[in-house]
């Protein structure tokens, strides 16, 4: 029954929404609203009627065919054959026309320089609009375009709104000057003087956009900047994120090049007045949301600041790696530079660099680099325990930096050696290539490293010996040639031993075996390998000549090696076979006979001699750190992130050895704040606080006339606008102090007309049997949709 | 030195959509998006491209570098030349992708090309042809740049003049036009009928364990998203009853920094709309500390365990892996686990159970596609051919359960070569692992007093990487 019933209801619903398709597709066809933007990128280029349309009466005509061209210039296509049609409607009443059309000029105006010209006269008109989101694009697209001859009419332009009483078309004035002087150099004086002015601009708008200005056009002017260091530096909380960026940019330059540099001695750290007040008013930005906001934060402490403001950088700077990965991709780079100077500020917090299997190869191979930076007595144990896992990484080069980082840890804590060796000594058992031959390249190099240390003092220490005795034994499980080489070399290089073994005197007893081994699958063996046999042949028989096995052995080796198929092979052996002539002349007996030795000629070199050519000389291991030439890399500059030091062209300048006098930078808006700077930091939170003001008196129930009449007042007189601010936080801040006071504050704030409800936020927001909840959900009706959602009501 | 502009490449590396570009030469863009597209056909993993690519110059033309990033089925470069931070063009990135998404909904290259008028206008108006940011605060951008709507649509098309309030300026209408307002970042002239602000505390958690199973590193991020329909102007000021758990934070620019400082408290005039509050790391010891004991107690307690028993032999190799959550009052939910099998990983033949006793077995052939499991108790496996990554997902893990999964792979190469890692994602609802609570919100408003409603829920998520 109630299945029926509800069939019913179906049928007819369905029924009646085809007939409201129906219907409103009829009356729709026109609109063709089914129709999607989208079409206007997969349409064909019906491109005839576009010129047609441009030229029709109809808003809807013109909006359509200035879709169509920004859908072709997206496809990459040329459009500037419509430009006089588009041009046309530059003066067009809709706002979603002019805008698009607007984009348009921008793009093609350079093409088109005389059609261009025409469009002039609207732009300047509309500099002169009611509006100031008008005024602004006209102003962009007047300095836009880039026609020579527009230069005198964009000076003017942009002289005049200057002056704006609209910071954002004062922002946009700001942000013209360096296009026009990009145009015309000749107008740089009158510039200037438009920068100047805007300097003293109080509007945390457009300041920011000042300072790109500055630096674009007229960077060696920092005499400029004296009288409104101080006020600058109060206002940057203030300023939107992205000009914060370019004013802490410009600060900072200002600051290295005027003041002087902080004094670090024994009894105290010595930093400028002015240092302080910039240090203090740009320290609570290091908690903006804004990556690059908080970088320029960092570079300001750590190019201004005493050392023992450093502390502060560290959290925001690892704040920055949780943000995406590809800013702390950067970010990582940038601690880089950091911890190769200051490794105490991050040591503590290495967990933080611990990697993720998911990282990028980039963020595994700067986390690496960073734990062997802030390795240490402390936390050597858990960054070796972490490198170690690493290991089995699934990349073969996080693999081997992995490793190579284990062979650093050993050098740097010289604790750890022995934990080293024997973590190194495990992964040659490993299965996997990679491992094993970045291992043995480890280990040979710590050994190395050991065994010239040591030296000095006394013989080669025995553990050393004793890692190349175990490598030695396990040379039938390495497979890598790159580690068999390696480890052959090490047996020859360190076999010599004074202890009397079973073996050949004077001789290690594992090394004559490796010899055998190695001998016996000579032909199989990579080239890199044979050449190390050889010469590990010949090193044992220089140290003793007479074991007959030795001898045999040799020549065997030497026959094979004189006629194997790679070159390198043979002209080892035939160096070697030379040099060991005077040796055991009669390895070579067996094929040389023929030759009588005087027939030979040359020189024939004596034992010792000999002995000094195969073993001597070796080059010391010398640690080659390519990263190292990058000491003096700055933060926040590209070159640190490409590697390409041609891309970091700004160098922060030095600091002079006495800054200029401090008396420059009194200015008499200045006065009443300058004295302490603990005193001008708390002003500037004044403003701040001040700034979000409820004082704005624009909000809907006031009457239209009146809002605007006030809006003008406030953007006029900007320094009126901070008085009041700060006069209003002073209030506020006295309530905050009084609890009573508060409460009458908020009655007043309500209107007094509401009791307060107590309620206590539920922990599960299972029981909310509240009476006062029930009257608000009457009050509400949209809480019981809110509480379905999940949300919970509080107080 | 600035940013040049902004290019969208759909997932074939065609551009979509670009901003225009200043610079002299028309190769200057092409040449950004050669650069990206090599990079990706080179790398074995398209995460592995390093997000800022070297660009040789062409001509005279400077070195130049382009910053990208992966946004859905897109990806969004950002050329940059001189000397730029990088951090600069992915902070912009970031800031247009969320604008876009404010805007548009969901992010893609259909909804892009669908609306590509308005993001044409997004690019002029965010980013000043000089390469300098304009207006990216979305409450401005809405009175200049109309979003998309159904309405607006149907004037558009119509031809009706709908922009005349903007048209007429000063003295018009309610709003008084873009730009009038003394807070950049919240318009004038708000009204709402039932007023109503909520918050969102969202945390994520992200955590190493070692093979000893000891927790190595943990972190806690957390983020207050709020949602505003506040008429006026309202001066709000949020407390909490613990915010000592709270450290290093960042915050909204609407947020007076200074008061947070000192007193802990959020006061703020919001923007109208969804916008994110504060950004903070949750700390359980409030003290910081530096010795390794102190670190270790530092770290939050994993709601779950993992015990897995994974041999490798040649050619292949067999897991046993239990997962049991520790929470006795919180599910677990969409709970993910993913293990990297290797090159050449094949064969998988697995099966999911829960606990020890429910679940049928299930076995599945060793396809190259994707191989799919069965479901049992709702648990499911997959394997991915393409990523060499096996897949098991549990819907709900409810409090104190346990799941297992067996089975065994094998290999192309002789010696396998897995990461040694279970990477396992989860979700946990209405729960912080900080315990956050607010405590109050007082919403002053200087104009009209209003009694509006206010919502706070909670929701965690978790990222562990589990070593084995």
């Amino acid at each position: 029954m109630s299945v029926d019933y509800l069939n019913t209801i179906t049928e007819n619903a369905s029924r009646l929404g085809m007939r409201i398709q129906e219907s409103i597709s009829e009356h729709t066809r026109d609109i063709n609203l089914a129709q999607s933007n989208a079409s206007y990128f997969d349409a064909d280029d019906k491109t005839k009627n576009i010129r047609k349309q441009l030229d029709s009466s109809s808003d809807r005509e013109k909006l359509d065919a200035m879709k169509r061209l920004i859908a072709l210039i997206s496809k990459g296509r040329n459009v500037s054959e419509y430009f006089a049609q588009v041009v046309k409607n530059v003066a067009s009443q809709n706002l979603e026309i002019r805008k698009l059309v607007y984009i348009y000029v921008l793009r093609y105006a350079e093409q088109e320089p005389d059609l261009a010209l025409l469009s002039i006269n609207t732009f300047q008109k509309d500099l002169n609009d009611s509006n100031p989101f008008i005024r602004a694009m006209a102003l962009r697209v007047l300095s836009g375009i880039r026609v020579p001859m527009v230069g005198n009419i964009v000076v003017l332009a942009i002289k005049k709104s200057a002056a704006d009483f609209s910071p954002y078309v004062r922002k946009v004035a700001a942000l013209a000057i360096p296009k026009c002087y990009e145009l015309d150099e000749s107008h740089l004086p009158s510039l200037i003087q438009t920068i100047t002015t805007m300097l003293g601009d109080t509007s945390p708008l457009s300041i920011g956009s000042v300072a790109v200005a500055f630096e674009a056009v007229c960077p060696t002017r920092l005499d400029l900047i004296h009288q409104r260091y101080r006020r600058l530096c109060k206002l940057l909380v203030e300023v939107d994120e992205w000009g914060q960026i370019d004013l802490l940019n410009l600060l900072l330059r200002y600051t290295r090049t005027m003041l002087p540099r902080p004094i670090i001695s024994s009894n105290g750290e010595e930093v400028d007045r002015d240092i302080e007040i910039l240090l203090s008013s740009v320290e609570p930005l290091l908690q903006s949301r804004n990556p690059a906001v908080v970088l320029a934060v960092v570079r300001t402490f750590w190019y201004a600041g005493p050392p023992s403001a450093y502390g502060k950088i560290v959290r925001p700077l690892l704040r920055l790696l949780q943000f995406s990965k590809e800013v702390e991709r950067v970010t990582l780079s940038y601690i880089l530079v950091l911890a190769r100077t200051e490794q105490a500020l991050f040591a503590p917090h290495y967990v933080r660099f611990f990697l993720f299997s998911e990282d990028s190869r980039q963020i595994k191979a700067e986390k690496i680099k960073l734990l062997v930076y802030l390795i240490n007595y402390e936390n050597h144990q858990a960054i070796f325990r972490e490198l170690i896992e690493y290991t089995e990484d699934a990349n073969d080069e996080v693999v081997a930096n992995c490793i190579q980082a284990i062979g650093k840890c050993a050098a740097l804590v010289p604790e750890s050696m022995q934990q080293c060796l024997a973590a190194l000594t495990a992964m040659i058992k490993n299965n996997h290539d990679v491992v094993v031959s970045n291992a043995v390249l480890v280990l040979k190099h710590l050994v190395q490293t050991q065994l010239s240390q040591t030296s000095k003092i006394a013989g080669p220490s025995k553990s050393s010996i004793n890692i190349i005795a175990s490598l030695a034994r396990k040379i039938d499980d390495i497979h890598h040639p790159q580690a068999r080489a390696c480890v052959i070399w090490l047996v020859g290089q360190y076999c010599s031993s004074d202890e009397a073994t079973p073996g050949p005197a004077g001789l290690t007893e594992w090394a004559p075996d490796v010899l055998r081994k190695c001998a016996k699958g000579f032909a199989l063996e990579d080239v890199l390998v044979k050449l190390q046999i050889i010469t590990l042949a010949a090193k044992l028989l220089v140290l003793n000549p007479t074991d007959q096995t030795l001898i045999l052995l040799n020549r065997y080796v030497f026959l094979l090696a004189r006629y194997d198929s790679n070159y390198d092979v043979r002209d080892r052996a035939r160096v070697l076979s030379s040099l060991l002539l005077g040796v055991a002349p009669s390895i070579l007996a067996s094929y040389d006979e023929i030759i009588p030795a005087e027939e030979r000629g040359g020189v024939v070199l004596r034992n010792e001699q000999v002995k000094v050519v195969l073993f001597n000389g070796k080059a010391n291991i010398s640690v080659s750190d390519n990263t190292e030439h990058a000491s003096n890399a700055t933060i926040g500059s590209l070159g640190v992130i490409t590697g390409k030091s041609a891309l970091s062209d700004t160098v922060l300048p030095d600091w002079l050895e006495k800054g200029v006098e401090s008396s420059l930078r009194d200015s008499p808006d200045d006065a009443p704040a300058a004295p302490v700077p603990s005193s001008m930091s708390s002003s500037a939170v004044k403003t701040k606080l001040g700034g979000p003001v409820i004082l704005t008196p624009t909000i809907g129930s006031s009457s239209p006339a009146s809002s605007s009449g006030n809006g003008r007042k406030w953007a006029s007189n900007l320094d009126e606008f901070f008085n009041e601010a700060a006069q209003f936080e002073e209030g506020s801040s006295e309530e905050d102090d009084d609890g009573e006071e508060e409460e009458d504050e908020e009655e007043e704030g309500k209107g007094g007309t509401e009791e307060e409800e107590e309620e206590e936020e539920e922990e599960d927001g299972t029981e909310n049997s509240d009476g006062s909840e029930r009257d608000e959900e009457e009050q509400y009706p949209q809480t019981k949709e809110a509480n379905e959602k999940g949300y919970q009501a509080f107080e | 030195m600035a940013l040049d502009g902004i290019i969208i490449l759909d997932n074939t590396g065609r551009p979509i959509i670009q901003s225009g570009f200043r610079s002299s030469t028309t190769a200057y863009p092409l040449l950004h998006i050669d650069a990206v597209n090599n990079a990706l056909q080179k790398a074995d993993r398209s995460a592995d491209v390093d997000p800022v690519i070297y660009v040789a110059p062409y001509n005279s033309a400077n070195p130049s570098a382009c910053c990208h990033v992966e946004v859905g089925d897109m990806r969004f470069l950002c050329p940059i030349s001189g000397d730029v931070d990088p951090l600069f063009a992915f902070a912009f990135l970031q800031t247009f992708i969320d604008i876009l998404r404010e805007y548009l909904g969901t992010v893609s290259a259909a909804t892009l090309k669908d609306n590509f008028d308005i993001v044409y206008q997004l690019f002029e108006e965010t980013l000043d042809a000089g390469g300098h940011p304009l207006t990216t605060y979305s409450n401005a951008l809405r009175d200049i740049v109309i979003p998309p709507s159904l309405l607006n649509k149907l004037l558009n098309v119509t031809g009706t003049n709908f922009n005349s309030t903007i048209n007429s300026g000063f003295g018009a209408g309610a709003a008084a036009g873009p730009f009038s307002s003394p807070l950049p970042w919240r318009k004038t002239g708000v009204r709402y009928n039932n007023n109503e602000i909520y918050f969102d505390v969202v945390e994520e958690l992200r955590a190493i364990v070692n093979k000893n199973g000891l927790v190595t590193f943990s972190n806690v991020r957390g983020r207050i998203e709020a949602n505003t329909k506040l008429s006026g102007t309202p001066d709000c000021s949020l407390n909490f009853t613990n915010s000592q758990v709270i450290s290093d934070c960042a915050l909204h620019p609407c947020v007076r920094f200074q008061r947070w400082n000192r007193d802990k408290i959020l006061s703020f005039v919001p923007p109208d709309g969804r916008f994110t509050l504060m950004d903070y790391t949750y700390s359980p010891n409030p003290l910081p500390s530096q010795s390794q004991v102190m670190l270790a107690k530092n770290n939050v307690a994993l709601p779950f365990v993992i015990k897995a028993n994974i041999e490798l032999e040649d050619s292949g190799g067999s897991f046993d892996v239990l997962l049991t959550s520790r929470y006795s009052t919180h599910a677990l939910e969409n709970v993910v686990a993913e293990m990297h099998l290797g090159q050449g990983a094949g064969g998988i033949r697995c099966s999911v159970s829960r606990g020890s006793g429910g679940g049928g077995f299930i076995n599945a052939g060793g396809s190259r596609n994707l191989e799919t499991g069965g479901a049992s108790n709702g648990a499911s496996w997959s394997f991915d051919s393409r990523r060499m990554v096996l897949r098991w997902e549990i819907p709900i893990v409810s409090p104190s359960s346990s799941w297992s999964l067996h089975g065994s792979f094998s290999t192309a190469n002789r010696v396998p070569r897995p990461s040694h890692v279970i990477r396992v994602r989860f979700d946990i609802s209405s729960h912080t692992y900080s315990a956050l609570k607010v405590d109050q919100l007082k919403v002053v408003n200087a104009k009209e007093s209003y009694k509006p409603y206010k919502g706070v829920r909670g929701r965690s998520s978790g990222d562990v990487e589990w070593r084995w």
